[in-house]
């Protein structure tokens, strides 16, 4: 884990951008592991992509370049600001002489599929247009926030906003020498029900390896509350200590008593961020 | 049946000397083609167009203008698809919106895009165009 020397404006924005990062890292892996695997079964699939309406790559499967996602991003483009006349475009069927190009509406994400030509199509949508909205649907409950890979430009616009932030927070240094402490690492943690008749209501329970972590982040200060905060936007403090029954360890999980999901209005599968809370 | 007459005729006369007489053949069976496919039901209208005309015909004129933009741009894409895909030689383009689909194919140095209702079968259009 990362520890940062400088203030906590910095540390606040690195880590909404290691968060949104991580989102987009977790989507990107999740949707492309399942291409690759759609090819796998299907090996008339010869590519395949996940891309949104605005022609933004969500995922490639393997041997996908990137000369290949740009201009298909360009070629989509091109169509997409043209198709108001006959209302959005659901989907589109290219038939070339030696294959097909199949491009799916699918939730709010378009699947493209290229397939040699004696493809058989009836197998290919069936696994097409069941395995990839079956998991477009997993991840949306899995992590409900907006969720799709950095662009380029995205991606330098948040590290121009990382260096303005930079300089202010020098500025500021400057001037409160007390704003020096380490960063408030944030987890972000999958909720597993946690009950039972001796269980106190106000107690969650994580990794203690996490837990191992924060304290030396800390010079050994025993963490025993915790900030929880849900993707809607819903914060709460409450105790913490660490996961004893094994089979929930090291999975990225927390387990949550239900009157804090109650509070939260979150359940079990959702995610939060999860950060320790020092006197 | 008469312009099966007038095509007999024009490929007798052209094949060898006038080739520019045959691009016009196909042009006139294209529209004849296009002139009876724009009478099934559920057909919209259609664009014919290459390197000096056009023959557009649609119900409605007002999206002249847009659904010309679209079929150009369709099948600009069609050939970078095909391409970058590897599928040889663009046989022909589908767009499908949601009120009114696009098939888009090239015959010769003519460029065709029919449009039509979504219910309605492409395929029959292509069998008559090809």
């Amino acid at each position: 884990m990362k520890v940062f020397q400088n203030g906590y404006s910095l540390n606040y924005h690195e880590n909404r951008m290691e968060v949104k990062k991580m989102d987009n890292d977790v989507y990107s892996f999740a949707l492309k592991t399942a291409l690759n695997e759609i090819q796998n079964i299907c090996p008339d699939i010869k590519k395949s992509l996940v891309f949104e309406e605005d022609g933004e790559i969500i995922a490639g499967g393997e041997d996908t370049s990137e000369k290949i996602i740009k201009r298909v991003r360009d070629s989509f483009n091109g169509i997409m600001e043209k198709a108001d006349a006959i209302g959005s475009v659901e989907g589109i069927v290219l038939e070339g002489s030696k294959g097909r190009v199949n491009i799916t509406g699918m939730n709010d994400l378009y699947l493209l599929t290229a397939t040699s030509r004696n493809a058989d199509m009836k197998y290919v949508n069936t696994v097409t247009r069941v395995l990839i909205p079956t998991i477009l649907t997993l991840l949306e409950k899995i992590n409900p926030a907006p969720l799709k890979n950095m662009s380029f430009e995205e991606a330098e616009e948040a590290e121009e906003a990382e260096e303005t932030v930079v300089e202010e927070t020098e500025s500021e240094e400057a001037l409160e020498p007390e704003a020096l402490s380490p960063e408030t690492p944030v987890n972000q943690l999958i909720i597993e029900d946690l009950g039972g008749l001796l269980v106190p209501s106000d107690t969650i329970r994580i990794d203690s390896e996490i837990l191992s972590q924060w304290e030396d982040l800390y010079d050994g200060s025993e963490i025993e509350k915790v900030e929880v905060e849900t993707f809607g936007g819903k914060t709460t403090q409450c105790k913490v200590k660490p996961i004893k029954d094994s089979k929930y360890k090291e999975k990225g999980i927390v387990r949550m008593p239900e009157k804090i999901q109650q509070d939260l209005e979150i359940k079990k599968g959702e995610l939060v961020r999860i950060k320790p809370v020092v006197d | 049946m008469g312009g099966k007459k007038k095509k007999k005729n024009v490929q007798e006369t052209t094949t060898a000397n006038e080739p520019i007489a045959v691009e016009e053949a196909v042009e006139n069976n294209l529209r004849e083609s296009l002139e009876e496919i724009k009478a099934y039901d559920g057909v919209i209208g259609y664009i014919l167009r290459n390197s000096t005309s056009a023959a557009i015909d649609l119900k409605d004129p007002t999206k002249i203008i847009d659904y010309a933009i679209l079929s150009s741009s369709a099948l600009d894409a069609s050939e970078i698809l095909s391409e970058d895909f590897d599928l040889g030689n663009v046989n022909n383009i589908i767009v499908e919106g949601k009120n009114v689909k696009m098939l888009s194919l090239k015959v010769g140095a003519n460029k065709v895009s029919v449009f039509m209702e979504k219910e309605v079968d492409c395929e029959k259009i292509l069998k008559k165009i090809k």
